[in-house]
């Protein structure tokens, strides 16, 4: 691969891996967030705290499904 | 902290304007003098330099291009080259328009911030989070359109039992794209502001500032380059077939 072929795989790779952290904060709260919203507001705090719980565990997920992708992607090329 | 000086809010206020300086109140979001914050007319500060630049500068188009066309040419088949380069050629000559618009504008976004007097329309929450559900609806709409109402089963993982457990954790990483975009660049550039102004407002006469300033160029020209580059690649996962 030539010279500014590698450069600009890096600056592809940079920004896609540099949103690992955002992505596995943003996941548990939105997870936890419509979690609350479900027990709170849509049953009046009948079912609390399960929806809560049930979604924070997908929120988790979420995030450790988007790390397994990120880890076995198939397009970086080793050189 | 004092209140930055911004012109075109100084200007209007001459005018005899009513210029907010404080979001709304929760309730009042039909406040018409909202059009006159800051945020607002910096906006359109940028939108009417992008339109009237281009204009001013290149003239008419010619076979043999002279300075201005050079320069315009220049950039604009650089971006279609490094769009060419992620999505394709024919991904990158649909959605050129768009991201084109994108990446120019949250660059001179970014950018004008750096000069005493204005600020980046990029620094308010609600200008990124406009340009980041404009790039998630896209998205969705370009997966209708090239897989039809099969664009469903990217949401389903592989095998059927376990549709239960991938589909919401999908949607929940779908909304986490939302947010990192917009934040990542509000936070960025906010960032990026306030130092600035605390800094100025400390030590201005001591060019405190000057290395703040060059870093701010660098986090201007990255942080434009990664939301267009993010939204290539989300427009191109929609595209594509379903793992």
């Amino acid at each position: 691969m030539t010279k500014t072929g590698i450069r600009k795989e890096m600056t592809k790779l940079i920004a896609d891996f540099s949103t690992i952290g955002m992505t596995v904060s943003f996941s548990i709260f939105i997870g936890v967030g419509f979690g609350y919203y479900l027990d709170h507001k849509l049953f009046e705090g009948k079912t609390s705290p399960w929806f809560t719980l049930i979604f924070l565990g997908f929120g988790v997920a979420a995030a450790f499904l988007n790390l397994y992708r990120m880890a076995t992607r198939k397009d970086i090329r080793d050189e | 902290m004092e209140h930055p000086i911004l012109f075109i809010s100084v200007i209007l206020q001459a005018l005899g304007l009513p210029v907010p300086h404080a979001a709304p109140q929760p309730g009042h979001f039909g406040d018409l003098t909202q059009l006159l914050s800051p945020h607002m007319t910096y906006t359109w500060l940028v939108m009417i330099f992008l339109i009237l630049m281009p204009k001013i500068t290149m003239g008419k188009i010619e076979m043999i291009p002279g300075k201005g066309q050079n320069f315009w040419e220049a950039i604009i088949s650089g971006m279609e080259g490094f769009m060419a380069d992620n999505m394709g050629k024919e991904g990158a000559r649909m959605m050129f328009p768009m991201l084109a618009t994108f990446a120019l504008f949250i660059l001179v976004g970014n950018m004008i911030g750096l000069m005493p007097g204005f600020m980046s329309p990029t620094s308010n929450l609600n200008i990124t989070l406009g340009c980041t559900l404009i790039v998630f609806f896209t998205t969705h709409i370009l997966g209708f359109k090239f897989h039809g109402v099969k664009y469903y089963k990217h949401f389903l993982g592989p095998v059927w039992w376990l549709i239960p457990l991938i589909a919401p954790i999908e949607i929940i990483s779908h909304f986490a794209r939302i947010l990192s975009l917009s934040i990542r660049l509000f936070g960025n550039i906010m960032a990026k502001e306030t130092l600035l102004g605390i800094l100025f407002m400390l030590a201005g006469a001591y060019f405190a500032p000057l290395p703040i300033l060059c870093l701010g160029v660098f986090v201007s020209i990255v942080q434009a380059l990664v939301f267009v580059l993010l939204s290539i690649l989300y427009f191109s996962a929609s595209m594509e077939h379903a793992h």
